[in-house]
């Protein structure tokens, strides 16, 4: 089933860290937000592998945007 | 309207920032009767400060790349209001060499110094090098870019540890890292200059002997086009978060007369020997012996100028615009005295212990009580305006004068006790743990002030 990694805070996407095909875990970090010029990380809250990347660099966020679709056994 | 061989030179102005420093800057456009022009992002169209230009233009996309990075957009403002100068603000494209000679080629004047300065001081190495062709003290470290590990290893054998790993094209606190062991170096380096290609589109390294228990010392200057300068005393900027300034003071508490005097020199040597014109500032570390260090040239107006205001009464904006007029400056180095003491507290919206930022809508606004002329609180603020995540936390700039430091210390702690926002976070509760410490208060302190104080708690 699919699950999705959704930003936690408002900014601009810094960058996304993760390809589409790769296995993550619950905890790692998938993507970075700049929220008012400090760098937060954006973790990923499932066991799965990245099907769907959905943000490029700069794009705006606000608290709750799709960032990262998840296969998740 | 300022004059050059009875010619008007400046009679709009094109303001490039966001913020407060806007509102800062029309005032002092005001006084001079210039005509302004702002420009707006999506995220701002709602800023006070827009009301009070005489125009106002979209920018575009809340995103800065779109809007107040975007030179192309910029230049088209300028050339559809006919402004015929820019003022940068401070951050975004202040000290932007292709933004300044895009202004200049244009046609119009640019605030601040001229572009093949700005070019030439992108790179800290070769400003470690003019300091040291001029006799103005600079920490060990290499003038050159670092080529590979092996010479920071070898500098490490001759100096020891811990030294500093700076982007020679780094600012804003962002590339730099300590290294206090030989295991480090390479893991160091490599991730600075990653970060150095991803931010700055260059990843040159250079190494810098790193101080203890340093504090942040540094003098506001103004240079105009006759080989005039002045120094405007200094700025202790020692307390910092994340190498970021949250408090500045004029005079420094433990700066000398003497001690004065040899910053002065070094600062005027300096200028001279970069060909810098306009406001400037050369930032100086002071280790714990009282030695002094060239660290690097901030080529704009600084967000803590206010402070240099009001102990010398020197408008500083009013003096870049007339110098930029091709004025000469209309005060002299003998009538400079710093008179009291000033203190600025920067106002962020952050989490005052964790620094995590808190944008959001300010929805309860209530401003310190007046407190005469020894109050200033520079913002763009209003009730029901969003703070937008976009860009720099900084809400507000409180600053408080009085004949001593104590008194203005005394004066900036009721002004903050008496500010109240809602809706977002602010460091209010930080900037009043510091102000109330009483190793801040007797003096003692350094740049590691803010760290130590949290870790205490």
């Amino acid at each position: 089933m699919e699950q999705i990694v959704r930003a936690h805070m408002p900014g601009l996407v810094a960058r996304v860290v993760v390809n589409v095909g790769d296995r993550v875990q619950k905890g790692q970090e998938v993507a970075v937000i700049n929220c008012m010029k400090t760098e937060l990380s954006v973790q990923s809250e499932y066991d799965g592998v990245v099907k769907e990347i959905l943000v490029k660099e700069w794009d705006e966020m606000e608290v709750g945007s799709p960032m990262v679709v998840l296969d998740v056994e | 309207m300022r004059h050059k061989d009875g010619e008007i030179v400046i009679k709009k102005l094109l303001i490039a920032n966001r913020g407060e420093i806007v509102a800062r800057i029309i005032r002092a456009c005001r006084e001079l009767d210039i005509k302004t022009v702002a420009v707006y992002s999506d995220a701002d169209q709602n800023a006070p400060y827009l009301k009070d230009a005489d125009e106002a233009y979209n920018l575009g996309p809340a995103n800065p790349v779109k809007s107040y990075l975007n030179i192309e957009k910029l230049i088209e403002v300028l050339k559809i209001s006919q402004a015929d100068a820019v003022h940068p603000g401070y951050g975004f494209l202040a000290e932007n060499y292709a933004f300044a000679q895009a202004v200049v080629s244009s046609g119009a004047i640019w605030v601040g110094p001229p572009p093949e300065v700005l070019k030439a001081i992108e790179s800290k190495c070769y400003c470690r090098r003019i300091a040291d062709s001029v006799g103005v003290p600079v920490l060990p470290g290499t003038n050159e870019p670092v080529r590979d590990a092996n010479e920071i290893f070898q500098f490490a054998a001759k100096y020891g540890y811990p030294f500093l790993l700076k982007l020679d094209k780094g600012g804003g606190g962002k590339g730099i890292e300590s290294v206090n062991s030989e295991e480090k170096i390479k893991g160091a380096f490599e991730r600075l200059s990653r970060i150095g290609y991803m931010a700055f589109g260059n990843g040159d390294c250079y190494i810098e002997k790193q101080v203890m228990m340093p504090r942040h010392i540094e003098v506001q200057f103004l240079a105009d086009h006759f080989g005039n300068y002045v120094c405007l005393g200094e700025r202790e900027c020692s307390i910092q978060r994340r190498y970021q300034k949250i408090i500045e003071e004029s005079p420094s508490p433990v700066i000398t007369e003497e001690d004065r005097q040899t910053l002065f020199n070094y600062t005027i040597k300096l200028a001279k020997a970069m060909g810098y014109r306009n406001a400037g500032t050369i930032e100086f570390l002071r280790s714990e012996d009282g030695s002094f260090y060239f660290m690097e040239v901030n080529a704009r107006l600084q967000v803590e100028h206010p402070v240099t205001e009001l102990v010398t009464g020197v408008d500083i904006v009013k003096s870049q615009l007339k110098i930029a007029s091709g004025e000469k400056l209309d005060v002299e180095q003998e009538e400079i005295n710093l008179r009291g003491h000033a203190i600025e507290a920067r106002v962020y919206a952050e989490d005052p212990l964790s620094f995590v930022p808190s944008p959001g809508k300010i929805e309860k606004l209530v401003f310190p009580p007046a407190n005469g002329h020894f109050l200033r609180i520079d913002h763009a603020l209003e009730e029901g305006l969003s703070v937008p995540p976009y860009y720099d936390p900084m809400l507000a700039k409180v600053i408080a004068w009085g004949s001593t430091r104590e008194e203005a210390i005394r004066r900036l702690r009721e002004a903050l006790a008496g500010f109240h926002i809602e809706g977002v976070k602010t460091i209010i509760p930080l900037n009043l743990m510091v102000l109330e410490n009483n190793s801040f208060v007797s003096g003692q302190f350094y740049t590691g002030f803010v760290r130590e104080l949290l870790a205490a708690k």
